[in-house]
């Protein structure tokens, strides 16, 4: 048992959090109602959900900028609320709405935090080189942060969070906002951060294929709780979505194909029909034999698990 | 933490605030403008008052300290406010840094500010009013001008705490409380003047003995048998009162969320 928890990077059991507001504080939100999680050492942890379903509040809490209510959250063996000020040395955090004072320069940002984390002279001036070089700054080393495009302000709070070489980092919401080529080389930054670094991560994300390709292990949170986690596959195939079938045909010779046996939807994506079927290893020689006696022409066919989406979509229901 | 990191964090602070001062226009503003325009205006009437050079040295003790005060508490609060301001703070209590490094930071910053001001407000108050900031000795200046700037970290400090109690919004309130406060402190009469319930409140203020001890060396006698350790002894208490009342606002912050609120 102990060495297991040594394993882990955070063991948080039963967390409650409830904000309260307006007059007398009457007007209660449930933030988190009873979530326990366990995340290991080393790896990539998503948590994904619904605006609102409680994942920053989550990730704060392990980050000890908000105490929970109710629960024991232990993140890198510390206690959030009683050893928070030894657990701060040992963790950083970026958000995809990062703020910074205004007018220091993207130097003098990772330089001030680099400090406030006991970095001085040599040293601090080798991390900055490093991080700015890392998350490919060195033509806005000089530039003030208010003159910073999004793109370039989310690779500075990348910067700044990894100063103090965090063992474990929170990213929230790391691309939210990104062009597709920048998120595709944050991506590859955080997938090389554990890869190379041995870095705990764990993310929040809105992004299904984000945490498809970078995640270990998932969790779906709504509404305070966590409905469901494991490895995205794990995921999958325990929502019982099924697999999908496409087939590109002309779909006007197939509106019976929804009735087939075993098919459980039908529908139509940029000129392909895709079927989601209970077990495709069964279904696609019956599907592929009848509609070959329709005299269908059929020009490609692929079979697929779920995409992440739909299971989001599925749990979010 | 060891004594390194602590000085550490305390410079990365001082570091910074001079930074963003260095920066903003208005931090010049707020630095020359208003403190000049206070001498002059107070000055002249004293010149039209037709007061003696002891009485129009009263009241120019009173402008210049209140100046001094606002600008150096002004930077404290900058503790809090520039974060609060450019919505980072979650940053600031993140990393492994106490409220003592963000207050301490600032004061030093504080201190230089204005202590250029002071500088600047005596040569004025020297050339247009033959005002003489050195009739007491260098001692009695020293003791004066730690008085204020002790003052000035009590207010910053107590100013930090209500922000993050009440938010941003309560920025208005905290300064118009801060400086009802100070002008009852007999920043342009003595506190004998007052009627007595108010004279109890100003009793209570540090600054008020320090003006008093101060005052002493240009012809009026002290109010008070021992002004500077009563000015002290009461900098400590309201000091330690206005670090708990700011370490507790921000514990609450971390309970209610306000911490996360008034970030990104």
């Amino acid at each position: 048992m102990v060495s297991s928890n040594r394993m882990l990077a955070i063991d948080a059991r039963d967390v409650e959090k409830t904000f309260r507001s307006g007059w007398l504080r009457r007007r209660e939100t449930h933030a988190l109602r009873g979530v326990s999680l366990a995340v290991e050492r080393g790896s990539i942890f998503g948590l994904l959900g619904p605006n609102g379903a409680g994942k920053t509040t989550l990730l704060s809490i392990l980050a000890t900028l908000l105490t929970p209510d109710r629960g024991q959250v232990l993140v890198l063996g510390h206690d959030v609320v009683r050893e928070a000020s030894v657990l701060r040395r040992r963790l950083n955090m970026a958000s995809g709405r990062p703020s910074f004072l205004w007018s220091l320069r993207v130097g003098e940002i990772i330089a001030f935090y680099g400090r406030l984390y006991g970095l001085s002279g040599a040293r601090l001036r080798r991390r900055v080189e490093t991080l700015i070089e890392l998350c490919e700054l060195q033509p806005y080393r000089r530039v003030p942060y208010s003159d910073l495009s999004t793109g370039l302000k989310q690779r500075v709070a990348l910067a700044k969070s990894l100063v103090n070489e965090p063992e474990l980092l929170f990213l929230d919401e790391p691309t939210l906002g990104l062009d597709p080529d920048v998120s595709v080389r944050v991506r590859e930054h955080i997938a090389k951060l554990r890869r190379e670094q041995g870095i705990t991560i764990v993310l929040t994300t809105h992004y299904m294929r984000e945490a498809d390709q970078l995640c270990d292990e998932i969790a779906f949170i709504k509404a305070g709780r966590i409905l469901s986690r494991g490895t995205p596959g794990e995921l999958k195939r325990r929502i019982r979505l099924g697999e999908v079938i496409a087939l590109r045909l002309d779909p006007r010779r197939v509106t019976w194909l929804a009735e087939a046996p075993g098919v459980l939807r039908c529908v139509e994506v940029d000129g392909w029909v895709e079927c989601t079927v209970d077990e495709a290893e069964k279904r696609l020689p019956e599907l592929l034999r009848a509609l070959h006696n329709d005299g269908v022409v059929i020009r490609n066919v692929q079979v697929r698990e779920p995409e992440l989406e739909e299971v989001f979509v599925e749990l979010a229901k | 933490m060891s004594w390194r990191n602590e000085l550490l964090a305390v410079w990365a602070v001082t570091l910074r605030n001079a930074l963003m001062g260095s920066r903003n226009v208005f931090f010049f503003f707020e630095l020359l403008f208003w403190p000049i325009v206070g001498v002059l205006s107070i000055g002249l009437m004293s010149r039209f008052l037709e007061l003696t050079p002891e009485q129009a040295s009263f009241v120019l003790v009173g402008t210049i300290a209140l100046s001094v005060i606002n600008v150096c508490q002004l930077e404290v609060a900058y503790a809090v406010l520039l974060d609060v301001w450019s919505k980072s703070l979650k940053h600031q209590f993140l990393a492994p840094i106490g409220i003592r490094h963000l207050t301490l930071g600032s004061w030093v910053v504080g201190m230089v500010r204005s202590s250029v001001v002071f500088v600047l407000l005596t040569v004025l108050g020297w050339w247009a009013f033959d005002f003489e900031v050195l009739r007491p000795g260098w001692l009695a200046l020293g003791t004066f001008l730690m008085g204020c700037f002790l003052t000035a970290w009590v207010v910053g400090v107590a100013v930090c705490a209500l922000i993050t109690l009440f938010g941003n919004r309560a920025e208005a309130f905290a300064w118009a409380t801060v400086n009802l406060v100070l002008v009852l402190a007999g920043i342009y009469y003595p506190v004998s003047v007052l009627p007595d319930w108010i004279a109890v409140i100003a009793r209570a203020i540090p600054l008020t003995y320090f003006l008093d001890a101060y005052r002493s060396y240009y012809g009026f006698p002290s109010e008070f048998a021992t002004p500077v350790a009563t000015g002290l002894a009461l900098s400590v208490v309201y000091g330690a009162l206005a670090h708990w009342a700011f370490l507790a606002a921000i514990q609450r912050a971390r309970r209610t969320g306000l911490l996360l609120k008034m970030s990104e």
